[in-house]
């Protein structure tokens, strides 16, 4: 048989065995070169001047390739190993470490490139959709149209020839360093040796380390670290506790909660527990490393989409807590102005008019916060703005009393208020006293006057002797045009953007748009980014769970032989991959809840729903891999008497 | 009684164009509590024998009966749980697994029957003592020798009590004094027991360990020595015989 019919039977086997390599090698190139094509994408300046498309779609796809490098390199070392035994025949009959190295560079470039071409293909295709997913995300109504762009396909195929050459040196390295015995020998020691106390400790120090990562990040932005340095060091702590504690926990933690179980049983294991949890603890302390990866990245996917998912989620609900009505003016000429356009036009609305006064408030007694001289402004003199009860046509304040409204759950980290108390508003030089009753969440004016603190809402007659006594300059209005139909958005919009003002006029189409724009973009990378983290943990999850069913392929034909039926075996096989799988999905999952929870009132209005919502998604999809393993095994056991 | 009865039984390899008739119709009759020991050149079907006999494999042609059960007639699930319940192994290569302990491997086919964990717990004390195992039942198979190993194979075999056990080689990959120490052990556990042994192997000296022998050669029956009286020496020099007589190559 000459090298060429070798190579090509070589090819043959490893397809039908490397389908998911094959299938994630595809998945790779195609979003990659979909990036690149987006990126140099003219149709893509439009929202690049905006929101910084490209640079988001750049750095997206310079992430993409190093998840993508460090998964290729992986799998292939899991694959040139796994070929160890055919390399060492080979050379017993003769070939050369180089004529080896050569037929296996042939073997990988034609896998390879063929693979990428048409990944590439695909990619282009692909390309498209994501334009019209991207531009349906950011709500922009632009065609997308799209060619084929020379300069992508030539940066695709450079970036992935560098990572085959890569491939080809640590097959190279593989080669030079192994011998023909070493190759031979079958690798199988136990890890599964006798439980210490030190694995005790080690387990036990994995389950505090996480605890105490999850405790500092539940009050990492309440007060007790105000200075950037000190945020920074609680951050750093949580990421080292909870990786290293994750890392701890598969090394320590797992392998003695299951020999404390295998000891209980006192040597006598059914079936179901031969198959599953001796055959991982044979395994775990080796695959401690892999599976925290694959747990962290996990947590970072599905955090990052989270939060993406929130800003976006929260668009809408920004944009109604920015902008207090359909159409918000501060003056009134514009306002009638553009009133009498809407009339114009038999748009039918209604107007609201709130006069807003800027009062120095004294808050300091209801702060929740001991040591007040940290923060940013002057609690016992904030710039507050005030309104009467009456303009909001719905609180009622009795006289000598006050209640705060408009507040962001972002505040409510940095700035907790107290239930009840007092505030101190200042009237005619003199500090009044006002009974403070507490927090509503509604806004009633723009965030122009709030600037994001609460509005003070105070008694009709206290607000005219207020208004009597400042001076002018401080005296503001807010009038809200709301639209009876709601329809008539879009036609009133365009009237509003057709016309100039004076003033501050501010649309909440436009700035919900504005904010779907910003965060749509930042999600769509970041979803894509996420994809590819999930196919590539589930990949290389996947191939691990080949190589070990391959190891214990000759203990299911002993099994067989003793007399067991497929069907005995069907529930061990489930258990084991409901574990391997699913234990760095669970942590995962909850590395992520902790971390979301910590910081997302920085990206949105709303937790429960987008991250509930990616987390689901993420289940299913990386449960894919799981059911995929479960397959392959089956299909082993078949094979196996 | 008779334990097993297999009659006129072939087993055919390969296509239709190109077959290879491994076994040409062998007629065996065991009665229980023998231990019998099967010789023959290599390539003259013994293996493939006790492999039919023990039901990993089918027959082409021929009726098996053990304990009065036609094998040759059931199905792949009724034969698996036959094998679970009537048939114990010992294998050259011992097939321990290798993710777990001694004595996890010899408790192995209780658990498939469901036998209460006391009762367990005392069948495998027996044993263990029985065959010298008690020192190393929490090590794993890579902690232990060969001959180790195969005695705690030999324990699994017989845990469950089985009216039958087959032994493929099981000396064959021991040294001699490992080898002999294990013999001396399955025949005394077959006089314990009552449990019938079927062995194949081409060391006379394990022969030697048996009962009866019988003789393979191109598929078929060529000779059978029975112990009787004799010393062991005395059926050692007649195996030697025998194995001279029946040779390697057809001359």
């Amino acid at each position: 048989m000459s090298m060429k019919q070798l190579v090509f039977r070589n090819l043959k086997q490893n397809i039908q065995h490397y389908y998911l390599y094959v299938f994630a090698l595809m998945f790779a190139s195609a979003l990659y070169f979909a990036f690149v094509t987006l990126q140099y994408d003219p149709s893509l300046d439009a929202i690049k001047g905006g929101v910084k498309g490209a640079a988001a779609v750049r750095t997206g796809a310079v992430l993409l390739i190093v998840i993508v490098a460090i998964f290729l390199l992986y799998a292939n070392t899991l694959f040139i190993q796994r070929r160890g035994h055919e390399i060492a025949l080979l050379q017993l009959i003769g070939m050369t470490k180089r004529n080896i190295f050569l037929m296996l560079a042939a073997e990988n470039a034609i896998l390879y490139y063929g693979t990428l071409i048409i990944g590439i293909s695909m990619g282009f295709a692909a390309s498209k959709l994501l334009m019209m997913i991207l531009f349906k995300i950011i709500d922009i109504p632009v065609k997308a149209s799209l060619s084929f762009s020379g300069r992508a396909l030539v940066q695709t195929l450079i970036v992935f020839s560098v990572i085959n050459v890569f491939m080809m040196g640590m097959n190279r390295l593989f080669l030079k360093k192994q011998t023909i015995v070493s190759l031979f020998r079958t690798t199988s020691t136990t890890e599964a040796k006798h439980v210490s106390v030190w694995n005790m400790v080690v387990g036990m120090a994995g389950i505090v380390l996480i605890g105490s990562g999850y405790g500092v990040s539940m009050k990492l932005f309440s007060s007790d670290w105000k200075s950037v340095q000190g945020l920074f060091m609680a951050m750093a702590f949580i990421l080292g506790a909870v990786i290293i504690g994750t890392y701890l926990f598969f090394k320590g933690t797992i392998s003695f909660l299951f020999h404390l179980w295998r000891k209980r049983k006192g040597g006598y294991l059914s079936i179901d527990d031969v198959l599953s949890m001796s055959s991982l603890m044979f395994r775990i302390k080796s695959n401690a490393l892999l599976l925290t990866i694959i747990t962290t990245v996990s947590a970072i996917a599905i955090g990052l989409i989270s939060l993406s998912y929130i800003s976006y989620y929260s668009a809408e609900q920004a944009a109604q807590n920015y902008v207090a009505a359909d159409f918000a003016f501060t003056d009134k000429k514009d306002a009638a102005r553009f009133t009498a356009a809407l009339r114009s036009h038999d748009i039918r609305y209604r107007e609201t008019m709130i006069d807003v006064i800027e009062a120095p408030t004294d808050i300091s007694m209801i702060l929740d916060i001991a040591d007040q001289s940290r923060l940013q402004f002057q609690p016992s003199a904030a710039a507050l703005s005030v309104i009467s009860d009456t303009s909001t046509g719905r609180i009622d304040v009795k006289p000598g009393e006050a209640v705060l409204t408009g507040y962001q759950d972002i505040l409510r980290q940095f700035l907790p208020f107290k239930e009840t108390g007092t505030i101190r508003l200042k009237a005619n030089g003199r500090m009044v006293p006002l009974h403070y009753l507490g927090m509503k969440k509604d806004y009633y004016v723009n965030y122009h006057f709030t600037h994001g603190m609460p509005t003070v809402v105070v008694d009709q007659t206290m607000f005219a002797r207020l208004q009597k006594e400042t001076d002018p300059q401080m005296k503001k209005v807010h009038i809200g045009i709301h639209l009876t139909d709601e329809t008539n958005i879009e036609r009133a919009d365009q009237l509003f953007q057709r016309m100039k003002f004076s003033s501050i006029a501010d649309s909440r189409l436009i700035m919900s748009r504005y904010q779907k724009q910003t965060f749509g973009l930042i999600m769509f990378v970041v979803t894509f980014l996420g994809l590819a983290f999930l196919v590539t943990s589930g990949c290389i999850l996947y191939f691990k769970q080949m190589g070990a069913g391959e190891e214990e392929r000759p203990n299911y034909t002993i099994l067989r032989k003793l007399g067991f039926t497929e069907n005995d075996f069907f529930t061990g096989i489930r258990q084991k991959q409901l574990f391997y799988f699913g234990v760095p999905l669970l942590l995962g999952l909850s590395h992520s809840y902790f971390a979301v929870r910590s910081g997302w009132f920085f990206f949105g209005t709303e937790l429960w729903t987008p991250m509930l919502t990616v987390m689901a998604i993420y289940t299913v999809c990386y449960s894919l891999f799981g059911m995929l393993a479960v397959r392959y095994d089956k299909q082993l056991l078949r094979e196996a008497l | 009684m008779m334990i097993l009865e297999a009659t006129n039984i072939r087993k055919i390899y390969g296509t239709k164009k190109n077959q290879q008739e491994v076994l040409k119709g062998i007629d065996l009759r065991v009665e229980k509590g023998e231990f019998l020991a099967i010789m023959g050149p290599s390539g003259s079907g013994k293996t493939t024998l006790l492999n039919v006999l023990s039901s990993i494999d089918r027959v082409s042609e021929g009726a098996i009966f053990i304990e009065g059960n036609n094998i040759v007639a059931m199905k792949d699930r009724e034969l698996a749980e036959f094998r679970k319940r009537h048939v114990g192994f010992i294998f050259q290569e011992y097939h321990l697994l290798d993710t777990l302990t001694v004595k996890e491997n010899v408790l192995l086919p209780l658990s498939i029957t469901k036998t209460p964990k006391r009762e367990a717990e005392k069948k495998f004390a027996e044993l263990a003592s029985e065959l010298g195992i008690i020192d190393i039942q929490n090590h794993y198979p890579s902690e232990i020798s060969g001959g180790q190993k195969q005695r705690a194979a030999a324990a699994r075999a017989f845990i469950h009590e089985p009216s039958i056990i087959f032994a493929d080689e099981p000396t064959g990959a021991l040294d001699s004094k490992s080898a002999s120490d294990l013999l001396h052990k399955l025949r005394k556990l077959n006089q314990q027991r009552k449990t019938t042994i079927i062995m194949v192997t081409h060391d006379p000296v394990a022969a030697s360990f048996s009962s009866r022998v019988i003789f393979i050669k191109d598929g078929q029956l060529y000779t059978q020595l029975y112990k009787g009286t004799e010393t062991q020496q005395q059926f050692f020099q007649a195996i030697m015989q025998t194995q001279g007589v029946l040779g390697g190559v057809r001359s």
